[in-house]
């Protein structure tokens, strides 16, 4: 599997898709942090403690850059991986590579770890710029570097913050990997995730403002389980959302119990993987 | 169907009822032939007349709708990963990553592939006359370097069966007659190849044996020096080749006659040509010429296809 692996992450090498999606991120990221702190620096009467709970003062600004991180990490690793199985079929190498004596559940595997690996990259270095930004500003603003604030995340929580992020990513990237694996196409997945994400948006802000047994049918987005694992992430923070997120903020007695959440999230997983594996297995693979 | 009584261990691949449909469309009927050791095997037919999704079958990458392939005695559909590790394939319009170089993509097959060294993939680039450009983006590969590249991938691991879907495709002459000796002299090393072509001379001047595919079935199966020598026959030039006809169809030795204005064209044994020039001096008719007519596999393969052209 180290051989396979090694060969998924060769294949990367040279493609300018996950460097222009970095910058991308980073240039949101970018704009999460400097954004508001620009805009206090500009407004001149409001104080900073108004401000500082929105997003670019540590430690508040950790949700700000986890919720960035996820809401736009989310659709570029959906590229990523939709780049990642649909140019296979596209360039005609899948079957180059299947006839190499691999069988396809290890190729698939392979794919999987692949994109596992760059995508825990990715949002690693998105994540760690958006301290760096973080970092500087709540310098700029003359503020103490610290985490020790009423109900702020202890540093032991941080990375747990990130791991949670990186696991409500998942489905998303999941769903493109999927969606490329049925229709054999990086701009059908990209296209299909992309449609899903705007829509779930928009339907879980209709869907709850109706309430009632329209309310309940929120449990079938993937984006209702994500809010109740995110919403895990805003430990001292208020209730202004600053960072990029597609989807709205619940409010609180609307949340799902997190363990179910993230049970939830596992159950789309082991679907998305379960269905591109019987795909691949069942599907011929023509030129 | 063996034609010369194999050894079972000898036979690298065999297919058994292959069949393959493609909705209403039977691609591959009932297919059934068998690759040995050594063998350089032609797989001819005209276009759509099933070749690649026979090897598609083969490689694995299509599934049967029925029968089976076996590979190197095992059932391919259960042991296919072991299989493949022992062969190797270049398959119709071969297909790599554009934006890595040639040895990138063969270090990626290699990888795939199992125990292939650095220095045995320089070796193979070095074989297809491509270690200059190694560096080189594919993308940048014309059609040609592209089949030679398909070869490499093909042959670094040293297979046991080499399946070849139009090696020859894209390449200038010169590159074809060096795949050519490359095709044979894997024959010779001992290899089976399993080699399709829609070019007829080409399969005549590589291939041991030839399978004469045509919608989807099998129509002839056989080695090229038993096929080239089918239906002997001799060829004369005579000084007056009406009444030749005439005398020769007297004899009922002599088989089917063609003429084409002084030259004729005899089905009899070469053996023979001593009585066919003694028969025609005792009537008073002289040769210009005789000499044995060798059989072409384009004559074989029009007569099994009732006249329909490879390409």
């Amino acid at each position: 599997m180290i051989s396979l692996l090694a060969s998924e992450l060769l294949k990367v090498r040279g493609r300018w898709l996950p460097w222009i999606l970095s910058v991308v991120l980073a240039a949101l990221l970018a704009l999460t942090i400097f954004g508001p702190y620009l805009s206090w620096r500009g407004s001149g009467t409001q104080s900073l403690e108004e401000f500082e709970q929105q997003s670019f003062v540590l430690p508040w600004s950790l949700a700000a850059i986890l919720d960035t991180v996820h809401g736009v990490g989310a659709i570029l690793l959906a590229v990523v991986a939709a780049s990642f199985v649909g140019t296979e079929y596209g360039w005609g190498t899948v079957r180059s590579c299947l006839i190499r004596g691999q069988t396809r559940p290890r190729y698939l595997a392979a794919k999987l770890l692949g994109l596992a690996v760059v995508g825990l990259i990715f949002l690693a270095v998105a994540f760690a710029l958006g301290l760096i930004f973080t970092l500087v500003t709540t310098r700029l603003a003359e503020r103490p570097i610290t985490l020790d604030v009423p109900a702020g995340p202890s540093p032991a929580e941080v990375p747990l913050m990130f791991l949670r992020t990186v696991y409500a990513v998942l489905p998303y990237v999941l769903l493109a990997f999927f969606l490329a694996e049925a229709f054999h196409s990086t701009a059908a997945a990209v296209g299909g995730s992309l449609i899903y994400t705007f829509v779930e948006g928009i339907l879980l802000a209709v869907l709850g403002g109706i309430g009632g047994r329209a309310a309940d049918m929120r449990l079938l987005f993937i984006g209702h389980h994500v809010n109740a694992v995110l919403e895990l992430n805003r430990i001292g923070v208020g209730p202004i959302q600053a960072g990029f997120v597609l989807r709205p903020r619940p409010e609180a007695a609307d949340l799902l119990d997190p363990a179910q959440a993230t049970l939830a999230l596992a159950l789309y997983c082991l679907f998305f993987v379960g269905a591109s594996l019987w795909l691949f297995q069942r599907r011929d693979v023509r030129s | 169907m063996p034609s010369h009584g194999p050894a079972p261990s000898d036979v690298v691949l065999r297919t058994v009822g292959l069949t393959k449909r493609y909705g209403r469309l039977l691609a591959v009927a009932d297919l059934d032939l068998e690759v040995r050791r050594g063998q350089v095997y032609g797989f001819l037919g005209p276009n759509g007349s099933g070749k690649t999704t026979t090897i598609g079958m083969i490689l694995g990458i299509l599934r049967p709708n029925r029968g089976h392939v076996e590979l190197f005695g095992l059932d391919a559909r259960q042991h296919l990963a072991a299989v493949l590790r022992r062969t190797g394939a270049v398959m119709e319009s071969p297909s790599f990553y554009p934006h890595l170089s040639g040895r990138a993509n063969l270090r990626i097959f290699a990888l795939l592939s199992g125990g292939v060294s650095r220095r045995r993939i320089d070796e193979v680039l070095d074989l297809v006359g491509l270690l200059g450009r190694a560096a080189s983006k594919v993308r940048t590969y014309s059609m040609g370097m592209r089949q030679r590249l398909a070869l490499a991938a093909a042959l670094m691991h040293d297979p046991e069966l080499v399946v070849l879907d139009e090696p020859t495709n894209g390449l200038d002459p010169a590159g074809m007659r060096e795949v050519r000796q490359l095709i044979r002299n894997l024959g010779q090393m001992g290899k089976a190849v399993f080699v399709s072509s829609h070019l007829l001379h080409e399969v005549e001047q590589t291939c041991t044996d030839v399978g004469i595919l045509k919608q989807g079935r099998l129509l002839a199966q056989q080695p090229v020096s038993e096929l080239l020598q089918r239906g002997q026959a001799l060829e004369l030039e005579v000084t007056d080749a009406e009444r030749a006809m005439a005398v020769l169809r007297g004899l009922d030795w002599v088989g089917e006659l063609t003429r084409n204005d002084n030259r004729l064209l005899v089905q009899v044994p070469p053996e023979r040509a001593v009585d066919i020039s003694r028969v025609l001096a005792e009537h008073g008719i002289y040769l210009a010429e005789l000499r044995p007519h060798h059989n072409t596999l384009e004559e074989f393969f029009l007569e099994v296809t009732g006249g329909e052209e490879p390409l």
